[in-house]
């Protein structure tokens, strides 16, 4: 009886997914409970935790600098979004072209993925800094400029989104180009043969075959957007005057700096539900526009 | 936006971490001990120096010396370390967190010991890190390292713009003046530097500019903000017109970008520490103590070895280290190898000493303006959230975003809500 169960199929799944899925318990179920936990207690991860229920999530509603943090991860995300996504779509079209170097130009386009934040950083830092940095050197041979870019509470944001976008739309490119070449040959000859040219082809045959893709991007681009932090914490550390203090910074800085870690969990739970939430809306408003056959 | 280290973080805090702290007593009655510490380079080869000579001279002890990283995150590691139950006897952690580190039951109330043992003579060590290390009548730490803020400048850069050379009896004016005159816009030359990421780097600068014109950061008691005084408003005030309507200033965004540029002759002053010293290997650099207004204080960042309970054989023969390892012979040699300021004022006495002087130019300046370090920051557990908020008013100001009185007031009014909820 117990050697047929052991034997049995089952058992046998359930041993190969079992190293991944304690992981995931471990690591990504547990500290959700546990950070649900926390929300509702006054905690400095030092002394006895107190238990003071809906408080930190009624605190959240009076806090100024919470509202601010939002709005800026708003702002972010609609700007990321688009132009990470879109500037992908671009980039993917004409390095599908044949063209010579084609390989060196989807390498470099990557590369930045494959950088780590910290030396992008360092990079931003230097081309970006107002008196001895290139971006200021050569705004200013077109009569351009001087830009405070990161030391700018104006223009802090901007130049958040600007790194961001460098580091990050290799990946999506990828993702394009992975899409394009699923694109079977026939159905664009078939367009042809119909008589559709160029922009038509793209607009009508190529884009609707690709929106698998894009909505996967999407999707995935905003849930990270709404939790930037590293390309932050590594360049402005929310400054010049909080401009850049997005929600998860907010959070952070909460948790690891004032060791407010009940509010922080709170923040972070709201998040989660407010990820959810969108992500939700964006599957349903795409699963009409959508079209996985090819 | 890389996930894995915020799930890091979280992760952290509920899952035993594994590294380090669990060593315990050993084969043949010898006591294992953790430390753990941030030093890298010269510093780190120092540290494993003196490990390897303690366990030399001492069989029945064993120590061993970790690295946690970054300093600056060291509370963060250690806490999660106790909340896991594995952690190190000996740590080191920033003197501003004191107050954070005397709350944990883990932490060991050193004072029965320091008074129980008169060899160690405690009174050597420099008033403002004794300060630093006592917390509602206990003693958290031994010194580990005290530094303060004092005028670094390039004499050749003075040199070239006719300017003499600061005296121990400049004025604020003095040094706006010269500050003024060695700013060259065409050669993206700038007379000082300041820190403006509205960090603890922004502000203990301000500290200091602070107490010299006579203001307190917070009410003798602890209760309310002081620094929104009319001497804050002076201190702001000199912050203002130099960074916006003399342009002097290079405002340093955070990425200690002031060093590489000080070290490239870009850089008249600075207000900075020996820590800095040997970033500056292409400039014959000197080193004054700060100008004064109503007198020259500075500001000192006193350092600290914080002990942690593992059981009383553990807690003995940390303290039997920590003992030997602050003693002035060791603090003699450490200074010698490091750079670092001696923590101990009757290490001035010792013969080596001399030889220290020589071997690290300007360094004798930074000792003589520990007599300058006279007050301390509130040690407080929400240091953290007061300095935040002092930042955002100082931050304004250099950016030219906010005039000093109406930012310290709005800071002031922050930190007095901060101070109340006495969280």
């Amino acid at each position: 009886m117990i050697a047929r169960f052991l034997r049995s199929e089952h058992v046998a799944g359930w041993a190969f997914v079992l190293p991944a899925t304690a992981l995931i318990v471990l690591f990504g179920i547990v500290p959700i409970g546990w950070a649900l936990l926390l929300s509702f207690q006054q905690n400095d991860l030092l002394t006895a935790p107190k238990y003071v229920g809906l408080d930190n999530y009624r605190n959240l509603l009076h806090d100024p600098v919470f509202r601010d943090s939002v709005r800026r991860t708003i702002v972010y995300t609609l700007l990321f979004v688009p132009l990470s996504v879109g500037g992908a779509l671009g980039l993917a079209v004409l390095l599908n072209a044949r063209l010579r170097f084609s390989r060196f130009y989807r390498t470099a386009v990557f590369i930045p993925v494959a950088t780590s934040t910290v030396a992008t950083a360092i990079i931003f830092n230097w081309l970006l800094d107002p008196t001895y940095g290139l971006a200021n050197f050569l705004l200013g041979k077109v009569g351009l400029g001087p830009y405070g870019f990161f030391t700018d509470p104006d223009q802090a944001m901007y130049a958040i989104v600007a790194m961001t976008v460098w580091g990050w739309i290799g990946f999506d490119v990828i993702i394009y180009m992975a899409a394009l070449q699923g694109i079977s040959p026939d159905i664009l000859e078939a367009a042809e043969l119909d008589g559709s040219r160029g922009w038509s082809t793209f607009r009508h045959i190529t884009l609707p075959l690709l929106s698998p893709a894009t909505l996967f991007l999407i999707v995935w681009s905003t849930i990270n957007a709404l939790q930037v932090f590293d390309e932050i914490y590594v360049t402005t550390r929310g400054g010049p005057l909080q401009a850049t203090t997005v929600i998860v910074y907010y959070l952070y800085s909460q948790a690891f700096q004032f060791f407010h870690a009940g509010y922080a969990a709170a923040i972070a739970l709201v998040l989660f539900a407010a990820t959810l939430v969108f992500s939700v809306i964006q599957l349903w408003i795409s699963s009409r526009r959508v079209h996985y056959s090819s | 936006m890389r996930r894995a280290l915020i799930c890091g973080f979280l992760a952290a805090m509920v899952v035993a971490s594994g590294c380090g702290g669990s060593s315990s007593s050993g084969s043949g009655g010898t006591v294992n001990i953790v430390l753990w510490h941030g030093y890298v380079d010269t510093e780190g080869k120092a540290m494993t120096a003196a490990a390897k000579a303690f366990n030399a001279t001492h069989p029945k002890i064993h120590i061993t010396v970790q690295n946690y990283g970054n300093s600056d995150y060291a509370l963060n590691k250690v806490l999660t370390a106790i909340r896991a139950g594995s952690y190190p006897d000996i740590v080191y952690l920033y003197g501003s967190w004191a107050a954070n580190v005397a709350q944990t039951p883990r932490a060991v109330d050193l004072k029965p010991m320091i008074q129980a043992d008169p060899s160690l003579n405690w009174n050597d060590f420099w008033p403002a890190a004794r300060k630093a290390v006592s917390v509602d009548g206990k003693i958290v730490g031994v010194p580990a390292l005290i530094d303060n803020l004092s005028l670094v400048y390039n004499p050749k850069l003075f040199q070239q713009a006719h300017v003499p050379y600061p005296t121990a009896n400049w004025t604020w004016t003095d040094f706006r003046n010269a500050a003024k005159k060695l700013t060259d816009s065409s050669a993206k030359q700038f007379g000082w530097a300041y820190v403006n990421d509205a960090s603890e780097d922004t502000v203990w600068r301000f500290d200091a500019l602070l107490w010299q014109a006579g203001g307190n950061i917070l009410t003798p008691d602890n209760k309310h903000a002081a620094f929104n005084s009319a001497a804050g408003v002076r201190a702001a005030t000199l912050l203002q017109q130099m960074a916006t309507v003399d342009h002097s200033v290079y405002l340093d965004s955070g990425n200690d970008n002031y060093a590489n540029l000080f070290n490239s002759g870009k850089i008249a002053m600075l207000y900075t520490g020996p820590w800095d010293l040997a970033g500056f290997p292409n400039v014959k650099y000197r080193v004054q103590i700060l100008p004064g207004d109503q007198n020259h204080q500075t500001i000192s960042g006193p350092d600290q070895w914080v002990m942690l309970d593992n059981g009383s054989a553990r807690t003995k023969a940390a303290w039997t280290f920590l003992k030997w390892f602050t003693s002035p012979q060791q603090v003699m040699k450490w200074s010698l190898a490091t750079g670092d300021l001696p923590t101990r004022a009757s290490v001035v006495n010792l013969p080596q000493y001399k030889q220290y002087l020589a071997k690290y130019p300007g360094i004798g300046t930074f000792v003589a303006n520990l007599k300058n370090a006279l007050k301390a920051r509130p040690v407080l557990t929400n240091y953290n959230e007061i300095s935040a908020a002092m930042g955002q008013a100082i931050q304004a100001v250099l950016l030219g975003k906010a005039q000093p009185k109406q930012a310290l007031d709005q800071a002031a009014q922050q930190v007095n809500q901060i101070l109340a909820s006495g969280q």
